[in-house]
């Protein structure tokens, strides 16, 4: 039972020494040379302060902040017998009995008839899609409704973008027309917008380093870098961006903001901060409240479909060997 | 609120967003298909999902939720109460999870609430946590008391709770039980005002001198009862007595085993040489002679002692204790005698058979409360002797009537005691213990009641802790004494739980009229005990008075030299009559400079006291 495998032990050593070798030219640079480093050539570092009492009383009696958030569940076993539910939800801190909620529900086995998947890559971008456009609507929905001063997204404005593109056209213009700002939160970024500069500029690196191995313990708690629009060259056009340490935890999150709106992105990285308890993981506090309530547990959604499907079709097609072994 | 979760035909969960439950608060469920039913709340919860300030592992600081709070989101208002509800009568069916569920009104608990009207019962206190109830509640019970909350005498919110002493009847007796400062000595004073209140007959045994009714409390300015005319306190060996002439053999028996315990030769004396009608020194004097004739040893001796008898007198004198001798030599050990004078003599030194218990008997005709005062040995003496007696009494005018022959009328009554477990011990034979033992078995019949209190229900006979039927129980600390309440009343286990945490005054009633237990508070009495002076308030102000008086003496005396001491003594002397040594002198000036009303200077000449 407790004997691990040797060659398995060996494996993890193996990537441990190639991770080490990989990354030895950025552990080898000193911190205050990185920090100079971004601070030419990727954007300031700044320390961000709380936004006080009054400022945020600001915001509520201009409608309050709107978090956005999306859940999946999934029932049932492999392609294509399974069902997956999708649920949005866009709660305003004004206006907490009357959050926007939206359900989709999705299964190979029932598809509309343009529409024809084969395999896992092409779901998986299906979900995205599905999840992706739930949110946006949702927003949009919030932003008709609530008429709130800002919206925090989870997750980069660029997902969206991407994934629900028309949707969120709608979206962006609704909010430019109405002056919301827009903005998404990035628990784990995914960029290497710094790596690559060094790449371009140093040439001694030759691989890919993303963005939250090089700031990993590198910003102090606090502190954001405002990324200039030609060191973000690489991105899709259209979005400004920020790197921020909002809690106590090393890991840095990063935050976007629509072009138009760029000058309140230092603005909203302050309120990001306001919003996260020291000791956490750095992600805000009211999207973690959004987080918790889109949740649908997995019994829940069982019981849900044990009640309203027919009990024969229910187990012909959803109950995997998996879902019996206890 | 809304009934919740998995339900049974006893026990529901209640959920609420808006409303925290209080712990025996009433609710009404109205089930779609069984219609309303009662419950009391036995448990109260709250529940925030975002509080403990933990999502994900996340310790949330309150600035963040402070933050949240000003942008308009206040986490509080995420909170879910919820209570555990035990109905009242168990439900046909378990309840229809999703019923609503709603306040009663008065008029459907009043019954379950108010057994007796206002002038028909005992008004102990208010049923805690009834004041939403009590809003449409009749006038006749409102404005009837006021209670004691931190310290401030608040007007009556609840509803009250009234022990309906009719219902003594078919359940009799009372205990009352709690720990010291629990608030036991304090309601069992409220228990005495409302009896005076309803002018029953009652005996009150006082070892500890405290339950004196003519201090009106000092927070009630004008409403408060006089009960000056309705109690009397009396003091054994005082007051009352025992009449030796009316005592029977075994009344002395119990008597002088009170004083300490008898051996069976000693009892057998007793029988032996009371006779009936004895007074006090034709018995002691009996036994006096016998033992002094028993120290003589033989006949001869004593045949001796007549013929050498110096003058007549003490002739006849030996005489008769030859007589004594010869009939009881035999039977009456010397020792055993001598025990039983021994014992005599201490009784008679506590003033027992001074006096007679006639102010007791009118007391008690006159729908009085009588408090008998004594140390607790003098009380268990007395105790003995008198309840036998007022118990006979009445019992025998009740026989009477059955028998339809004439007998003097004797009232029924209630006796009370404090620390009861000192009259009716469990682990051995006392001789208040039989009778208080029959009064709890019989006394019913008889319209005799008890209220039993004591901080060791443990150590209380079980045959009488059985026979109470009204239980009053306040705070209890002590493991063992929690173990005996869970066994003899009906209390929960998690009503057991609580009961070292009530608040002073707070109580559980557990009563077999009402049929289930009923959370309480006691309200505030009327009167105040003799003893509120708090002793370390005494000493201080006793050496705050000395010390003035001193400072008095000497004010216009200062300042004074240290070498002066013996002619300052001198002075006071001559002035006041007091007489101090210079060391005592000295002492006390040095005490007035340690509290700062006087000085000490060193000059030249040595020390000097100045103001």
């Amino acid at each position: 039972m407790y004997n691990i495998n040797d060659k398995l032990k060996e494996k993890v050593e193996d990537l441990n020494q190639a991770l080490r070798v990989k990354y030895r030219d950025i552990f080898e640079l000193d911190k205050g040379q990185l920090r100079d480093f971004i601070n030419k050539h990727i954007g300031q570092i700044k320390k961000m302060d709380k936004l006080d009492r009054a400022q945020l009383s600001l915001y509520q009696s201009k409608g309050g902040i709107v978090g956005v958030d999306g859940s999946v569940n999934k029932v049932g076993g492999a392609y294509p017998h399974f069902i997956e539910i999708y649920q949005a939800m866009a709660k305003c801190t004004n206006r907490r009995e009357d959050p926007v909620v939206l359900a989709d529900i999705y299964s190979p086995l029932y598809i509309e008839e343009e529409e024809m998947e084969e395999d896992d890559d092409l779901f998986q971008n299906k979900r995205d899609v599905k999840l992706a456009t739930l949110e946006v609507e949702a927003a949009i929905e919030s932003v008709k409704r609530h008429k709130p001063y800002a919206i925090l997204m989870d997750g980069g404005l660029i997902r969206y973008n991407i994934d629900a593109h028309d949707s969120w056209l709608e979206l962006r213009g609704l909010c430019e027309e109405r002056g919301t700002i827009i903005v998404g939160v990035i628990k784990d970024i995914k960029t290497s917008i710094i790596g690559d500069m060094i790449r371009e500029l140093d040439g001694k690196i030759n691989s890919t380093i993303y963005d939250r191995e090089i700031l990993f313990g590198l910003l102090d708690y606090g502190e954001m870098v405002l990324v200039k629009d030609e060191a973000n060259k690489k991105g899709p056009q259209g979005y400004a961006s920020v790197f921020l340490r909002s809690s106590l935890a090393p890991t840095v999150i990063g935050m976007d903001i629509i072009d138009s709106q760029r000058d309140k992105l230092e603005e909203m990285a302050q309120l990001v901060f306001t919003l996260t308890p020291e000791n956490s993981r750095g992600v805000p506090l009211w999207l973690d409240i959004v987080d918790k309530e889109v949740l649908i547990s997995d019994e829940l959604i069982r019981s849900l479909l044990e009640q309203y499907m027919d009990r024969g079709l229910y187990e012909r097609f959803f109950i995997s060997e998996r879902d019996k072994r206890n | 609120m809304k009934v919740v979760g998995i339900t049974t035909q006893q026990e529901v969960f209640v959920g609420s967003k808006e409303r925290n439950f209080r712990i025996n608060e009433f609710l009404i469920i109205e089930d779609p298909y069984q219609g309303s039913l009662l419950g009391e709340v036995v448990e109260a919860k709250t529940f925030n999902r975002y509080i403990p300030l933990n999502i994900y592992g996340d310790f949330v600081d309150s600035s963040v939720l402070e933050s949240l709070k000003a942008l308009g989101y206040n986490i509080d208002e995420d909170t879910i109460y919820i209570a555990k509800i035990r109905l009242l009568n168990e439900a046909l069916y378990p309840i229809q999870t999703g019923s609503d569920v709603r306040l009663p009104q008065f008029l459907e608990v009043k019954d379950l609430m108010i057994k007796s009207r206002v002038d028909e019962g005992l008004v102990l206190g208010i049923i805690k946590n009834t004041d939403d109830l009590a809003k449409d509640m009749d006038d006749e019970f409102k404005d009837l008391l006021h209670t004691f909350e931190e310290g401030d005498l608040l007007e009556q919110r609840d509803i009250p709770y009234i022990l309906d002493i009719k219902s003594m009847h078919h359940y009799p007796h009372i205990g009352v039980f709690g720990g010291s400062g629990s608030g036991k000595s304090f309601g069992l004073r409220v228990i005495l005002e409302e009896l005076m209140r309803l002018n029953i007959p009652t005996i009150v045994l006082d070892p500890h001198f405290e339950m004196d009714f003519s201090q009106p409390a000092s927070y009630l300015d004008d409403e408060a009862i006089d009960f000056k005319n309705r109690f009397k306190c009396l003091q054994v060996g005082t007051h009352v007595g025992v009449k030796f002439e009316d005592l029977t053999a075994q009344d002395l028996k119990n008597l002088l085993s009170a004083a300490s315990n008898l051996t069976d030769s000693m009892s057998n004396v007793v029988d032996i040489l009371f006779k009936p009608k004895d007074s006090y020194y034709s018995f002691y004097n009996r036994m006096q002679m016998l033992t002094e004739a028993q120290e003589e040893g033989s006949l001869d001796r004593i045949e001796n002692r007549i013929n050498n008898a110096a003058d007549p007198e003490e002739r006849r004198a030996w005489m008769e204790r030859k007589e004594l001798f010869i009939s009881y030599d035999k039977t009456c050990p010397y020792n055993s005698v001598r025990g039983i004078i021994w014992r005599l003599r201490r009784l008679e030194n506590d003033g027992v058979f001074s006096k007679d218990i006639r102010e007791i008997e009118d007391g008690l005709q006159n729908g009085k409360l009588i408090v008998i005062q004594g140390n607790t040995r003098i009380l268990q003496v007395f105790s003995t002797y008198l309840l036998n007696n007022l118990y006979h009494k009445r019992r025998e005018y009740k026989d009477a009537l059955y028998k339809k022959t004439e007998a003097d009328y004797f009232p029924p009554f209630i006796i009370v005691t404090d620390e009861a477990h000192n009259f009716a011990p469990k682990a051995y034979e006392s001789p208040s213990k039989s009778i208080i033992k029959e009064i709890s078995q019989e006394g019913r019949k008889y319209g005799v009641f008890l209220i039993l209190a004591t901080q060791r229900p443990t150590l209380l006979d079980e045959t009488i802790t059985a026979q109470l039927n009204t239980k009053l129980i306040f705070r209890t600390v002590r493991a063992s004494d929690i173990q005996t309440i869970q066994e003899e009343t009906d209390l929960t286990m998690e009503e057991c739980r609580r009961l070292p945490y009530l608040r002073t005054g707070d109580v559980f009633i557990s009563s077999a009229d009402m049929g289930r237990t009923i959370f309480a508070r006691i309200r505030a009495a009327l009167t105040t005990s003799p003893h509120t002076l708090n002793p370390f308030d005494e000493l201080k102000s006793k050496f705050k008075e000395d010390d003035e008086d001193f400072l008095k003496l000497i004010m216009d005396k200062l300042p004074i030299n240290d070498i002066e001491l013996a002619q300052l003594a001198l002075e006071i002397e001559q002035e006041a009559k007091i007489t101090y040594t210079v060391n005592q002198l000295e002492e006390k000036l040095n005490k007035l400079v340690e509290k700062k009303h006087i000085k000490k200077e060193e000059t030249i000449f040595g020390f000097r006291y100045n103001i």
